[in-house]
């Protein structure tokens, strides 16, 4: 099998292909957002330069800032970074899926405590998610916790627009979260709608789903989309060992177990779909001098450990017997491909979300991979 | 498999869930039962207990389990531990009423008084509380001062046998909060509304051979 | 040394959890279940769930919660709503509680508390009392989670329901419910001096500084809902406790 001579993606991944010395074209979008987004002395001068338009768009308001938490790493150091060091007043933004590690409920809680950063949530009910949650799993697509992004997205939306704040900032990293290939995960309100209108049992009522429609409002009402950890030299575990230190912030005892939900979908995406995020992490570790090749291609062979409990859990929550559970893991794989979604519509719209993304309005990721 | 199996006794009495809850959490082999073949083939035997003495002993002796209880545990040697009432039906009669108790071991129960009004103390004694650990082996292994656990009682038990103690509480004055005759146990807080110090608690009940 | 109980009160409607500002506008907080694993973390002392629309819509207890909630839940529970018979407090015991609240049911017919506490034992028995402030300064006691007003003074239904057997008493200020602007500490001075049951107090805590102030007052034991579900000064949903370095520095544990 053919990998990249430089990170670890192989012939396989979605979209991949190797120049004449065998590096890989994610490797250069990895090298073209390096450029893009410098971190050092420069990269702080961008950081400050932002800071500066952050805090005067936000006078005279409560917050200049909203930023989403969920309690892991990164964005616990956001916050950090965001009122210590660059001397903003963020408002913290948390979606709450029901599905939250206590590790990760008492993170945010410390955290906010020790910067003394305001809270608001949107608290998802129990029921009405398990069923959005088991309608992904019928609908058999790998992005089953797109329903925790997409609400996200959407909460810190309506925090800016509740506090009329123009700036979101999330602690999204491709130094450590890498680029995820094509066609991997994709996610919109409408793909999330079509699957429950096919398989779940009600209709949507205090999901904060992501329509077109309002998301243009947002966008038109000028509230930009910042990642500042694009911007900072990023080590992973040196800053865990530093949250841990200056806030007493915890592992949460594995990759993504913050949220179980979010930690079952990579399990799926593993076990069901072949699709390994340790490589996508790894491959941005070795890229960014975090880790070697040889260990990264040894990390990846090691089994994906998961606690026994997060099935039985899923199973029990959902509603779903041992006998079912079975027959749902092994239907046929389908994708975005299979169900309506907005792709057609943001194809129309590209010269719009160019717009928007120049504006810092829409993620430049977003752009490259619904728009084009 | 190997694992032994506890029998929680149902006589009518106490909140059997939250025990059974627990040790269930704690990967036990557990039942709640009044059956009697049941109890003959337990490996340990709880006895649990909230209410009155003389309801207790009325109700055990109702369901005729004490010839039963009395084979297994002074007979058989089968370990059991009493909860809050469970542990002042095994001694030998109590204040609270007028029936004896199953006089397992050499103790009384009683009522608290307090000589003077001392700190306005109100009685039930209820809510979380210490236990001095005077005998830290068998139940009370590998537990510190800083073992607290929750209480809701008015009695409480003097043994006659110093050395039967496991551990004392204060209120007012030290009284027996845990003690331990062979292989009779008692503890008069509920372990299984004391989170992590009652799962200890009953790890080592669990472990116990 | 016995201990200083420190408890959240939630409310409960339709079996999710809800937060109420004068016992009014519920706010929707989450799962219960969820809620209790993170307090069993952090090991609170107590945990109390009301049913505030039970008695109001004349619905049974829901013993699917109850049940759910008492086998997660690994210190002592209360409940409390909608309880007016004998059967179904055994029901809800059996499931795994320790002790239940009687509110409204309790004021209607006074012999129901009696007969109660004489069956369970009265340490099992709270009798929850709602208090509202009148126009001129003195109190009332409200049912029907503050919906009808009794005109009775808190002191005298306080002493009564310890002649009737209560075990304890759960006191609440609706107008401090939800504010979190302190307790009413001349109303907690008035009851617990009246009475030798613990009483436990709640509504209007905001911080641990208040738990300190009202056990001056006289209060036995506790209890808090918007501190421990909320934080900041939006009111953000989550679920937290004091810790114990926070709960010693005032006193409330050694």
């Amino acid at each position: 099998m053919r990998i990249c001579n430089r990170c670890i993606y192989d012939e396989n991944t979605p979209g991949i292909t190797f120049d004449e010395n065998g590096v890989c074209n994610y490797c250069k979008m990895h090298d073209q957002m390096e450029k893009e987004y410098p971190t050092g002395d420069d990269g702080w001068k961008k950081l400050e330069a932002f800071a500066e338009k952050i805090k005067k768009s936000g006078k005279g308001k409560k917050y200049d800032c909203v930023i989403g938490v969920s309690g892991g790493c990164d964005s616990s150091y956001l916050l950090h970074l965001a009122k210590k060091k660059l001397g903003l007043r963020p408002l913290a933004v948390h979606f709450d899926n029901t599905w939250n590690s206590k590790t990760a409920v008492e993170n945010i809680n410390i955290v906010l405590k020790k910067l003394d950063i305001d809270l608001w949530t949107y608290v998802m009910d129990n029921d009405e998610f398990n069923s959005l949650a088991k309608a992904m799993l019928l609908a058999s697509v790998p992005e089953i916790d797109a329903l925790t992004d997409i609400a996200l997205t959407t909460t810190l939306y309506m925090a800016a627009e509740k506090f009329n704040v123009k700036y979101i900032m999330d602690g999204h990293s491709f130094r450590t979260e890498g680029i995820t290939p094509i066609g991997w995960f994709y996610f919109d309100g409408k793909y999330i709608d079509s699957i429950n209108k096919q398989f779940g049992t009600d209709k949507m009522k205090r999901f904060p789903n992501l329509w077109l429609g309002t998301w243009m409002k947002w966008l038109l009402m000028g509230i930009k989309r910042l990642r500042p950890l694009y911007y900072v030299n990023y080590d992973k575990e040196e800053i865990k060992e530093f949250l841990r230190k200056e806030y007493g912030w915890q592992w949460y005892g594995g990759h993504h177990l913050e949220n179980r939900y979010c930690a079952f979908n990579h399990y799926l995406l593993n076990t069901k779909f072949d699709r390994d995020f340790r490589m996508v992490e790894n491959s941005a570790f070795i890229r960014t001098g975090q880790i070697s090749r040889e260990k990264a291609l040894d990390e990846i062979k090691k089994p994906q450990e998961y606690p026994a409990e997060l099935i039985s859990e899923i199973k029990k929550r959902l509603n779903i017997s041992d006998e079912d559970y079975e027959k749902i893991i092994h239907l046929p794989t389908k994708s975005a491909d299979d169900y309506k979604t907005y792709r057609p519509t943001f194809r129309k719209l590209r010269p719009f979300f160019w717009f928007m993304y120049r504006l810092d309005r829409v993620p430049k990721s977003f752009y490259i991979k619904y728009c084009k | 498999m190997g694992r032994k199996m506890i029998v929680i006794i149902d006589f009518g009495m106490g909140n059997l869930g939250s025990i059974f809850n627990m040790l269930k959490y704690l990967k036990a082999e557990v039942m709640i039962s009044s059956d009697i073949s049941d109890i003959e083939n337990a490996d340990k035997l709880i006895l649990p207990g909230v209410g009155a003495f003389d309801n207790g002993m009325n109700n055990l002796r109702k369901l005729d389990l004490i010839p039963h209880l009395e084979k297994k545990v002074l007979n058989q040697k089968t370990p059991i531990l009493g909860i809050c009432l469970g542990m002042q039906l095994f001694t030998k009669k109590s204040e609270e009423g007028k029936s004896t108790g199953l006089g397992w071991i050499d103790a009384e129960t009683i009522k608290f008084s307090f000589q003077t009004e001392k700190n306005n103390l109100k009685v039930p004694h209820m809510g979380w509380n210490s236990v001095k650990i005077i005998n830290s082996k068998s139940l009370f292994n590998n537990m510190n001062d800083d073992t607290k656990f929750y209480f809701v009682h008015s009695y409480h038990v003097m043994c006659q046998n110093e050395l039967d103690i496991l551990t004392t509480t204060s209120y007012g004055y030290d009284f027996v909060s845990a003690f331990q005759s062979r292989n009779i146990y008692g503890v008069q807080f509920h372990p299984e509304k004391s989170h992590r110090f009652g799962m200890n608690l009953f790890k080592n009940f669990i472990q116990m051979i | 040394m016995l201990q200083t109980r420190v408890m959240p009160c939630l409310s409960l409607q339709n079996s999710k959890l809800v937060k109420t500002i004068k016992f009014k506008n519920p706010n929707y907080v989450g799962d219960p279940v969820n809620a209790i694993k993170i307090y069993n973390e952090k090991e609170v002392d107590e945990l109390i769930f009301l049913d505030i629309t039970a008695t109001v819509e004349q619905k049974k207890p829901s013993f699917k919660t109850i049940s759910e909630i008492a086998s997660e839940c690994f210190m002592p529970l209360t409940y409390g709503g909608g309880v007016n018979n004998l059967d179904d407090m055994k029901t809800i015991f059996t499931l795994g509680a320790e002790k239940i609240a009687i509110n409204s049911y309790g004021i209607e017919n006074p012999s129901f508390i009696a007969k109660a506490s004489e069956k369970f034992g009265s340490q099992s028995i709270i009798a929850s009392i709602d208090v509202k402030k009148k126009f001129i300064g003195s109190y009332e006691v409200y049912t029907r989670s503050g919906t009808k007003n009794t005109h009775m003074d808190p002191v005298e239904w306080a002493i009564k329901v310890q002649e009737l057997g209560a075990g304890e008493i759960l006191l609440t200020s609706i107008d401090k419910d939800g504010t979190m602007e302190g307790y009413d500490l001349p109303l907690i001075s008035k009851i617990c001096q009246a009475v030798n049951i613990p009483v436990i107090v709640c509504g209007g805590a905001r911080k641990v500084e208040d738990f300190s102030l009202a056990v001056h007052a006289g209060a036995s034991a506790v209890a808090a809902g918007s501190l421990v579900v909320y934080h900041g000064s939006v009111q953000g949903v989550l679920i937290n406790f004091p810790s114990k370095d926070e709960l010693k520095k005032y006193g409330l544990i050694q």
